[in-house]
């Protein structure tokens, strides 16, 4: 099966292309089609997850541009436990969420359109996965990004949701560019873009060392941007007009991994440059806890998540960049259920209530029983409490930090307790106290409450892959050898201590749905308040900077423009056309004429020909 | 004498023959899908004596020499049948409406491929010369089909007269080659030709240019090319702008490197400057053109200078480059010109500005148009742009940076006239809805052609090692 | 080269001068008097009557051109029928195949009516 590994993508590329040729008539078919396709992949990921532990490896590539004296581009795919990992999380992940779906986005008018974008986007997310090279990679990379605005912008007669997805594709475009350059960069020192050939190239020294780093900062750029880690966060909590269930999927679960799912495979030729794994390791942490203090104040309930997102990828970045790779990877596997989790119960909500607004829900817990359990669940997990599936991860990277960066283990801290306070403040204000506001009285669909349920389970247990307990089956497997986990005890007693701290707080504040709270706190705080309420500035910052800098620059060379530039361009323009005009008036249509104009070709290429000879050069 | 060597064009004039008899005994009235089964059955025969023979096989020849098979003839055959096949396919109501004469049409189309095939195989100047006026004569009948069209008779008659003169400067220079060597065999005269250029050699070497350049339209040699195209019927123009052009490239390319590598710098120097101007004026002159068929007249004009670029690379990897940019030429062509067929049948206008909103009333015509136009001006990943780039490529490493320079600026000037169809077709609003559907023969050769496009870019290496494969067997 | 090229070139030059010559010679020294008689384009025969383009019937050509083929095609037969002992087989088939195809052009002319004068 691993021999055909890239079928798992081409499923929903066939599903995609169905509904795009006619099956979108019937949006039964459509959403369907979408669920068989991945339904089958997802079955091929497991059986490549089971082949990949037996030892099996496999690459596979194909010339795509072949230049000549042992140049060229190659595009292909390989398999190994970093990609089988991928294919398991995305394939499972994607399923339970277009299940959801079904229910969710019943009755919309996009419904096939929606489908197929899913469908196209999970063929992209997966193909990035397997890629074996920086430029399959990439192509991919470009994909994920053109469905994510497809999917983000999906109610596009929503002014928000259209800005919102401009937004998201501007500002990963910006790291996409840097992505790019490093691609070139590292392909001019290495002559080659397959990872294998990075590795070997980085290994044997043939990449000099400046040039490694410039090239793994430029790379990671592109990892800024997917992974929106700072500066480049502000699109992620924008993107949340999407669709919930796109929410979970793209900007929660799989495609802002990406960038993490980046760093990871390129972590050979990260870990020859310690200065860029300085940089990236500093980023992730201060990403980190800078996401999670905007989180503590946001009333969206899925902006809430949004930051929590934003700040667990800048956790696994951290992580990364201090070299527990593995460690990421786990973070990543764990929190793309729980995460995926809470906002499908985030979704259950909105369903319920028809808005994101924390202060007009308030005593969801009777409406909503599963949910308020399955969120709760999820949210001690991404808290980070034994001996949930958050806990093993986060302890991991935490021991990590402890062990190298004092500083990163004192933002990572932070984190968690911040982590805590604002999802259990979520948790307060949505589902304690008194009802705030109206809700409808229809039942949940079941193919809404299902995909909860089932990511209980995950989220719950998967963290148990990568303990000590079962022998670190997780680690053993990325590693391809046995790798032991240890728990760090003082480690993991002071983050738990911190949690437990964060939720405490968030009772004492929150607790049975206090929405006044936030207000007396506001007004206590005021200038923090003002600060985290409006994005420390970010935003403002940017349009500002797109405002006067570019407006400005705008302006100086639309002067530059008129005057010399248009005039120049004028002056070609109107060149070319009246040399095309009076050669198109050579184009008599006299046959005359034409047989002048061969044999005055003629004589002029003999002539031409003879000039050597004439001049005397010869 | 091998005469089985010729199975694949005796296929298909054996083909012609059937149908024109079929047509006489049936009182006129032969159905269109019986000619085109007929026909298609005679170009299927014609693929399956040829593809047994591998691309990097063991070249056979015969007739004393004058006539040969190997990759290089093989690879220039198959694009051909798939060109005819699909012109053929996508000539829709063209073809239904011309009761009572088509059958002689389809017949006229498979003797000229016949004749275009005879020409790739002929490694003798005799032969290359009566295959090369066998195909001339047919194209003439052909493009003067619709004779009681004005615009398609004087198509006819200029390209009848122009060819004859061309014929005439190209015997010229074959007399000449003839004179200095004493001998008709290319690589006979290859053998003679050791003492570098003298003025006799020289003057038959722009002779042969002059006559060649006629045939794949090089400027200055090019005047019939928009006149002809755009009176002839449609289906005959995309034939033209394909087959007879890929044909015509395979003989300079044989001629050039068979029999006259001994001039080889000499030669080098014409072809870039043909190039040079071929597609210089090829692209400024389309962008003032208003009738799409004439557009797309300069527009191939411009594609044969790119194509010169490949043959002044001169190199193995260059003619590699060579192969591969005919044939996603052939596709991407064969697109346009089928799209437009069915656009111009439907709206009855050549007029650009009357393609106006196309992609409301025919998305899929629109849709391949576009596909297909881009692919002309070369934007990746279709087959158009790996096609420029590796042209391109092999002429920068044999030291005509300037050329490449200017190919690339002639890109992004063509991108202009390209992009004004589409910008036609995908912004103007539409003014009426466009009646009728297409004829599921037409759809259906629009869309392999299309698939071509789409699978010369994506597996543009696949592709590119076939071609180079068939471009060494030249060679050998 | 110019050696080998010398003498065409000289040749060329002198058969010019040969025809030229006398023409402008003659043109110096002969007395010019023009009359109607002598501009007409021509100075004998019976004068035209009506317009000189007369439209033929198409018919005419297309005989012509059915009896340039089959005459071309005779011409071919010739030298195979005096060389016919010596060719043998191969050549009858040859032969045959030739007048095959012929045919096929001519009953396709036929049945599409181009023999019958209308």
């Amino acid at each position: 099966m691993s021999n055909n590994a890239w079928l798992i993508a081409a499923l929903p590329l066939g599903a995609f292309a169905l509904i795009a040729l006619g099956a979108r008539r019937s949006p039964a078919l459509s959403a369907w089609l979408t669920i068989l396709a991945i339904g089958l992949g997802g079955a091929l990921s497991l059986q490549v997850l089971r082949e990949i532990a037996a030892g099996a490896r496999i690459e596979q590539s194909m010339e795509w541009l072949p230049l000549g004296h042992g140049l060229g581009l190659t595009v292909g795919f390989q398999v190994d436990p970093l990609t089988a990992i991928m294919l398991v999380v995305v394939t499972s992940v994607s399923l339970l969420v277009q299940i959801y779906s079904l229910g969710y986005m019943h009755g919309d008018n996009g419904y096939s359109r929606y489908y197929a974008a899913m469908s196209l986007f999970t063929f992209s997310m997966l193909g990035l996965v397997l890629a074996n090279s920086l430029l399959t990679m990439y192509i991919f990379w470009e994909l994920v990004g053109l469905c994510s605005y497809l999917l983000i912008g999906h109610w596009h007669e929503r002014p928000e949701a259209s800005a919102a997805a401009k937004k998201a594709f501007i500002v990963t475009r910006l790291g996409d560019f840097g992505f790019l350059l490093g691609i070139l960069f590292l392909y001019w020192h290495a002559g080659t873009l397959e990872f294998r050939g990075l590795e070997e190239a980085a290994a044997a020294g043939r990449i000099p060392a400046a040039a490694l780093t410039v090239g793994m900062l430029l790379v990671f750029c592109g990892a800024v941007g997917k992974s929106a880690q700072f500066p480049l966060h502000v699109w992620l909590p924008d993107a949340m007009e999407g669709p919930t269930p796109v929410s979970a999927l793209i900007h929660a679960a799989t495609m802002v991994v990406a960038g993490v799912y980046l760093m990871a495979r390129t972590f050979p030729l990260l870990e020859h440059s310690a200065t860029a794994m300085m940089v990236v390791a500093v980023v992730g942490g201060f990403t980190a806890i800078f996401a999670a203090s905007m989180g503590i104040v946001a009333n969206d309930i899925k902006r809430v998540l949004a930051y929590s997102t934003v700040s667990q990828l800048g956790y696994m970045i951290m992580a990364i960049g201090l070299g527990a790779m593995s460690a990421g990877m786990f973070h990543l596997f764990n929190h793309a259920f729980f995460k995926a989790l809470l906002f499908l119960c985030a979704g259950s909500l909105i369903h319920l209530m028809d808005t994101n607004d924390l202060s007009a829900m308030g005593g969801l817990r009777r409406q909503r029983p599963i949910t308020f359990i399955a969120t709760t669940i999820a949210a001690l997990s991404l808290a980070g409490i034994f001996p949930l599936s958050g806990f093993w991860s986060k302890d991991e990277i935490l021991a990590a930090a402890a062990s190298t960066n004092p500083l990163l283990f004192a933002a990572a801290l932070a984190t968690v307790f911040l982590t805590a306070t604002y999802m259990f403040r979520l948790i307060f204000l949505a589902f304690l106290g008194n009802p705030r506001g109206q809700t409808h009285d229809h039942p949940e669909p079941l193919s809404m409450t299902i995909p909860l349920l089932v990511l209980i389970v995950p989220s719950v247990a998967s963290g148990l892959l990568g303990t000590a307990l079962f022998g670190n089956p997780f680690g053993s497997f990325l590693e391809g050898r046995a790798v032991t986990a240890e728990v760090n005890l003082p480690v993991a007693g002071i983050s738990t201590a911190v949690a437990l701290a964060g939720i405490l707080l968030a009772w004492v504040l929150y607790g049975d749905g206090r929405v006044e709270a936030s207000a007396r706190l506001a007004a206590r705080f005021q200038p923090v308040h003002t600060l985290l309420v409006n994005r420390y500035y970010m935003d403002h910052l940017y349009n500002g900077f797109v405002a006067r800098i570019v407006l400005g620059f705008g302006w100086l060379s639309n002067r530059i423009d008129l005057s010399l530039i248009d005039a120049f361009v004028n002056g070609i323009g109107s060149t070319t056309i009246s040399a095309a005009t009076s050669m198109r008036r050579m184009q008599s249509g006299q046959l005359q004429a034409y047989a002048w104009a061969f044999f005055a070709g003629t004589v002029a290429l003999a002539v031409v020909a003879a000039l050597p000879l004439l001049m005397g050069t010869r | 004498m091998n005469v089985a060597i010729l199975s694949p064009e005796i296929s298909l004039g054996a083909a012609a023959a059937v149908i024109l008899l079929a047509e006489a005994f049936s009182a006129g009235n032969l159905s269109r899908v019986a000619i085109l089964a007929l026909a298609t059955l005679g170009i299927a025969v014609s693929a399956a004596f040829l593809i047994p023979a591998q691309l990097a096989g063991v070249p056979t020849s015969s007739f004393s020499g004058a006539f040969i098979q190997n990759g290089f003839t093989i690879y220039f055959k198959l694009l051909m049948l798939m060109a005819t096949f699909l012109v053929l396919l996508g000539s829709g109501r063209f073809l239904a409406q011309a009761e009572g004469r088509r059958a002689e049409l389809v017949a006229l189309v498979l003797l000229t491929t016949a004749a275009l095939m005879l020409l790739v195989s002929s490694t003798e100047l005799i032969t290359l010369y009566i295959s090369l006026e066998m195909a001339s004569l047919s194209t003439a009948f052909l493009a003067a089909w619709m004779k009681h069209q004005e615009r398609s008779a004087e198509a006819g008659l200029k390209f009848f007269l122009l060819n004859a003169l061309s014929s005439a400067v190209l015997l010229y220079g074959i007399a000449l080659l003839y004179g200095i060597t004493g001998q008709t065999q290319l690589n006979g005269i290859a053998r003679e030709l050791v003492g570098g250029a003298t003025p006799a050699l020289l003057l038959a070497l722009a002779l042969l240019l002059a006559g060649f350049g006629f045939k794949v339209s090089a400027v200055p040699f090019h005047m019939w090319t928009p006149d002809v195209y755009e009176g002839a019927p449609t289906p005959i123009t995309a034939y033209l702008s394909v087959a007879s052009k890929a044909a015509g490239f395979a003989v300079i390319v044989r001629v050039l490197q068979t029999a006259l590598p001994g001039v080889q710098t000499e030669w080098v120097g014409l072809i870039a400057i043909l190039a040079a101007v071929t597609m210089t004026v090829g692209n400024i002159v389309a962008m003032v053109q208003t009738n799409i068929k004439r557009m797309l007249a300069y527009s191939t004009i411009a594609q044969a200078g790119y194509i010169l670029v490949g043959v002044a690379a001169g190199t193995g990897q260059g003619l590699g480059a060579v192969l591969f940019y005919l044939a996603a030429y052939t596709a991407t062509n064969l697109g346009a010109f089928i799209a437009i067929v069915e656009i111009a049948d439907r709206t009855g206008s050549e007029r650009t500005s009357d393609f106006a909103g196309l992609h409301a009333r025919a998305p899929w015509l629109a849709f391949a148009l576009a596909i297909s136009l881009l692919s002309l001006a070369g934007l990746p990943p279709l087959a158009g742009f790996f096609a420029k780039i590796y042209v391109f490529w092999a002429a920068i490493q044999t030291g005509l940076g300037w050329l490449v320079l200017l190919g690339v600026l002639n890109s992004a000037i063509s991108l202009f006239y390209y992009a004004q169809v589409i910008h036609h077709m995908y912004m103007v609003p539409a003014p009426s809805p466009a009646p009728g559907r297409s004829l599921p023969t037409l759809v259906a050769g629009l869309t392999v052609a299309i698939a071509g496009v789409f699978a010369l870019g994506i597996f543009s290496g696949f592709f590119m090692g076939l071609a180079e494969t068939a471009a060494r067997t030249l060679t050998q | 080269m110019v050696g080998s090229f010398g003498p065409i070139v000289i040749a060329i030059a002198i058969a010019t001068a040969f025809g030229l010559l006398p023409l402008f010679l003659s043109g110096l020294i002969i007395p010019k008097m023009p009359d109607r008689v002598k501009n007409a384009p021509y100075e004998c025969g019976v004068e035209t009557i009506g317009p000189t383009s007369i439209q033929f019937h198409t018919r005419y050509y297309l005989y012509a051109l059915l009896f340039v083929i089959f005459d071309v095609e005779a011409v071919f037969l010739f030298p195979w029928a005096v060389a016919y002992r010596h060719l043998g087989l191969f050549a009858l088939t040859e032969v045959v195949i030739f007048i095959g195809l012929l045919l096929v052009g001519y009953v396709y002319a036929w049945r599409k009516g181009a023999l019958q004068w209308v």
